[in-house]
């Protein structure tokens, strides 16, 4: 007699429990795992930034999550969303199918989440140390926060009455909202930072006076003497040095400025000098003159798009010979000047003469050695930012930062000194995608949100759970767990399919697979 | 297909099933018992699949499976659906699943049979391209050219393929289409379409073998897509019979035949001129496919 069929319509002839009993796992004689490769845009980054990563929290909408992975490398992702001339976005693989994705953007966004969603939380802190940091700019607040983080009671010492450094006086305002600056600081004193402004080192306390006081000192006064030409009349009234004239504007005063403008340089402090003169109400004609071409500009690109978009007048290949006042009208004689193997090369048969109200010398900052009023010693270990490496970026002084807090850090534990670089890989390029398996390949073009945005970013050796994987998987043995995937040694048979379609190259086999 | 929607819970498929590493024809199940499900039974005759899906009290799926003779698909599978209705449970979806033996050849007739009465259920052909279960053995859905186990090296399968799309369009079915595992969006699109339709379905799915056409298991994915993209197995669909419609078009132009045989060890034999008897062909079917289709629309 046959046996009763209990659970209609299942047939008993198919059997009733799942086979998953069967680990089938055990077949297996090679074993996919998830690999992590550089990708081009952290190549790019001056952060080092893990940037594949978090775009992938953000995709997935775990904006807390996407803030930790950021801040392993980055504490002011609202700031650099404004200001980083985000090299990475230029290395992006994307950018070979059909647009970059606007690395900056989502940047920005982490940034302004976390400032929105900001709440202390008291942790039990055992002190470590009292760190001094001179200087307010990118390089100081970034060595603060760490060395916060790390367990470490931090003062920073500021000669200006503001904070920030280049972020509250060189950077103008219409780059990046005060308000952002503001509340950056704001959070960084909830977190016990203590901020003591006004304070010159080397005049108001003395530099070895801080090496009594703390156990850690670090310096990151940036470099901000002005470089000069060397002209006859340079020092006249109405000539202005780019950082004086950016400064008082962004300490909110009226530089006295006649019109019309002459800006003389070709880096970010001149075109940002020539952008805010010309958003001065009496200023209605910028000129900005270069000694070099064009294309020899060390100013970002799209600054000097921008400015020329606003009406400033570049000209190029002119180099001041000297500056003459007729009462309240300057003449500058510039002469023709052009760059070969040689060098500067300068015909003064070919000149011409510029009469306007205001020059703004903007030929760059150095490094001023003498700046605390005795020599800094062996501890310029413990110095960052424009400081060490001359006028260089806000990305590059933030790592500077990192790199000295970290090391600080171990120091103090007795731990070997950290190797922080990142190592000097190949990263994937856009030929070993394997974009063939256009499934949940987001394919439009940039977005306005910033988890669609991320959402378009195509891993480049970071899993960007897309989940191919888990469609190609014949064993089901790849788990989806919160739109994430994981491996199921169970049963997996060691196909291999999930490390051939992976369009990331975010999986190896263990021991190669050919 | 929403990624975002899928999990462990919307597959038909379990894990710990008895298919080879990279096996094409889990896949396909998978991809067709997840379009169909859950309200699903399942008609198989023998092969591989009547291995993969367990053996009992161990099940590979969540719907039920009658196992059925060998030639017999066509007509078990009319059975269950009758069966179905008269117990008042019209909407339950039978699909009969058959490897390329059990379709081409000795399923045939009664496949026919069904297909001219116009039963109402989903006749889905995986289709291998020999006898796999038993040993690798010819069929007449083995490709020109390919070694197998009765034609063994330095013999080849010497018959074209048998076009079975054509012998079913013949018998003016509402709805008959190619799939295969690279392209599960496509398929999942052609069974969702098929469900809605009644009457007789046929759905003919290239499932590559990695043990019995010789290719790496993780190299499943590509083989199939190379199918697609050197146009030997297009991607399309048929319309009671006379409307035929390309549902995927081969990514680039068609991509030379060669990579696609190059890539499997059951083409070793294949010497330029017979990869050149099977390009034209290729090539002729192509033209006759692209008629029809353009005579359609
Ligand atoms: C006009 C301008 C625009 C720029 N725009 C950009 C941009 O858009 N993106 C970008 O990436 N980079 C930009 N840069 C470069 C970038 O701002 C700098 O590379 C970066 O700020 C350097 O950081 P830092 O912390 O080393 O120094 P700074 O930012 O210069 O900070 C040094 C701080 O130390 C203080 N200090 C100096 N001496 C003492 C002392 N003795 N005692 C106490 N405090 C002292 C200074 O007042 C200052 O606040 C710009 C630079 C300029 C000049
Ligand atoms: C009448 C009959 N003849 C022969 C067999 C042995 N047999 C079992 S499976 C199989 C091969 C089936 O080939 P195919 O239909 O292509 O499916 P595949 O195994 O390739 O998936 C054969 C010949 C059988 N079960 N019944
Ligand atoms: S696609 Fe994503 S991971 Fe790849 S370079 Fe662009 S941002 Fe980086
Ligand atoms: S596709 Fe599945 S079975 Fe194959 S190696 Fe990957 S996880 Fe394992
Ligand atoms: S296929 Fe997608 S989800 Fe799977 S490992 Fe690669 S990137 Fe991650
Ligand atoms: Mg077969």
């Amino acid at each position: 007699m046959l046996p009763e069929v209990t659970k209609d319509p299942v047939c008993y002839s198919c059997g009733t429990e799942p086979s998953s009993a069967n680990k089938t796992g055990e077949w297996r004689f090679l074993t996919p795992e998830k690999d992590i490769r550089l990708s081009p845009c952290r190549q790019g980054c001056l952060l080092d930034g893990e940037i594949p990563a978090w775009l992938e929290a953000v995709k997935n909408g775990r904006w807390e999550e996407a803030w930790q992975i950021m801040s392993r490398y980055n504490p002011f992702p609202a700031l650099t969303g404004y200001v980083c001339f985000h090299p990475c976005t230029e290395n992006c693989n994307r950018g070979q199918l059909d647009q970059e994705i606007e690395i900056h953007a989502v940047e920005r966004a982490i940034g302004e989440w976390r400032l929105e969603n900001y709440k202390r939380v008291d942790r039990p802190k055992e002190v470590k140390g009292q760190a001094a940091v001179v200087g307010s700019g990118p390089a100081g607040l970034s060595c603060a926060y760490y060395l916060n983080q790390g367990g470490y009671e931090v003062t920073v010492f500021e000669r200006e009455k503001v904070i920030g450094g280049m972020f509250a006086l060189g950077i103008p305002e219409y780059r990046l909202p005060r308000k952002v600056l503001k509340k950056e600081l704001s959070v960084l004193e909830e977190e016990g930072i203590r901020f003591v402004s006004g304070c010159h080192v080397g005049q108001d306390v003395s530099l070895s006076g801080l090496y009594e006081d703390y156990d850690t000192v670090f310096l990151a006064p940036g470099a901000w003497k002005p470089r000069k030409a060397g002209i006859p009349g340079e020092e006249s009234g109405g000539v202005w040095n780019a950082l004086d004239f950016l400064s008082l504007l962004n300490k909110g005063h009226q530089p006295e400025i006649a019109d019309p403008v002459v800006v003389i340089g070709g880096g970010n402090a001149a075109l940002d000098s020539a952008r805010s003169a010309l958003r001065m109400s009496n200023v209605n004609h910028v000129k900005l003159i270069y000694r070099r071409s064009r294309t020899e500009m060390p100013a970002n690109q799209a600054e000097v798009e921008a400015a020329e978009h606003e009406g400033v007048e570049l000209i190029f290949n002119a180099l001041p010979r000297k500056i003459e006042e007729e009462g309240k009208i300057k003449e500058i004689t510039f002469d023709f000047c052009k760059t070969n193997l040689k060098g500067l090369v300068v015909d003064q048969s070919r000149s011409f003469e510029e009469k306007c109200g205001t020059v703004i010398m903007a030929l760059g900052q150095e490094i001023d050695p003498s700046i605390f009023g005795e020599p800094v010693k062996d501890s310029l270990f413990y110095a960052g930012g424009d400081f060490t490496s001359g006028p260089a970026t806000v990305p590059d002084a933030i790592r500077a930062g990192r790199i000295a807090a970290m090391t600080i850090i171990a120091r103090d534990a007795g731990l070997p000194e950290p190797d922080l670089m990142l190592p000097d890989l190949e990263p994937v390029a856009f030929e070993e995608l394997n974009l063939e398996a256009k499934i949940n390949l987001s394919l439009q073009q940039s977005q306005a949100k910033p988890d669609e945005e991320a959402g378009r970013c195509l891993g480049c050796g970071t899993c960007n759970s897309c989940g191919i994987c888990y469609i190609f998987c014949p064993d089901m043995a790849v788990e989806k767990v919160d739109n994430r995937y994981q491996l199921n040694m169970d049963y997996c048979k060691g196909c291999g399919i999930c490390v051939k379609e992976c369009p990331a190259r975010a999986m190896v086999m263990e021991g190669g697979m050919e | 297909m929403k990624i975002e929607e899928l999990n462990r819970e919307s597959e038909m498929l379990y894990s710990g099933h008895n298919a080879c590493p990279g096996c094409g024809a889990a896949l396909a199940v998978r991809y067709l018992t997840r379009a169909l499900g859950p309200d699903l039974a399942i008609v198989l005759t023998a092969s591989c699949w009547s291995i993969i899906s367990g053996m009992p009290p161990l099940t590979a799926l969540k719907c039920p499976i009658l196992h059925c003779p060998f030639p017999s698909a066509g007509s078990v599978g009319s059975g269950v659906k009758r069966g179905l209705v008269a117990k008042g449970k019209p909407d339950t979806t039978v699909v009969v699943l058959a490897g390329d033996g059990g379709t081409f050849d000795i399923g045939l007739q009664a496949l026919s049979g069904a297909a001219q009465r116009n039963e109402d259920y989903i006749f889905v052909c995986y289709d291998n391209e020999a006898y796999m279960n038993t040993g690798m053995q010819t069929s007449s859905a083995t490709p020109f050219g390919a070694r197998t186990a009765t034609a063994p090296y330095p013999l080849f399968k010497a018959g074209q393929k048998k076009d079975i799309m054509q012998i079913m369009a013949a018998h003016s079915i509402p709805y008959a289409a190619t799939a295969t595992v690279a392209f599960p969006e496509d398929m999942e699109e052609k069974l969702k379409k098929a469900k809605k339709i009644s009457g007789f379905r046929f759905i003919h799915i290239l499932s590559p073998c990695p043990p019995g056409w010789g290719t790496e298991s993780a190299d499943t994915i590509q083989i199939s897509r190379l199918a697609v993209n050197t146009g030997f197995f297009p991607l399309y669909e048929i319309r009671d019979g006379v409307s035929w419609e390309m549902t995927l078009k081969p990514d680039r132009s068609r991509i030379p035949l060669k990579e696609y045989l190059g890539a499997q060890r059951r083409f070793k034999q294949m010497d330029d001129r017979r990869i050149e008897i099977l390009q034209e062909e290729v090539d002729h079917d192509w033209e006759c496919l692209m008629e029809k289709v353009n005579t359609a629309d």
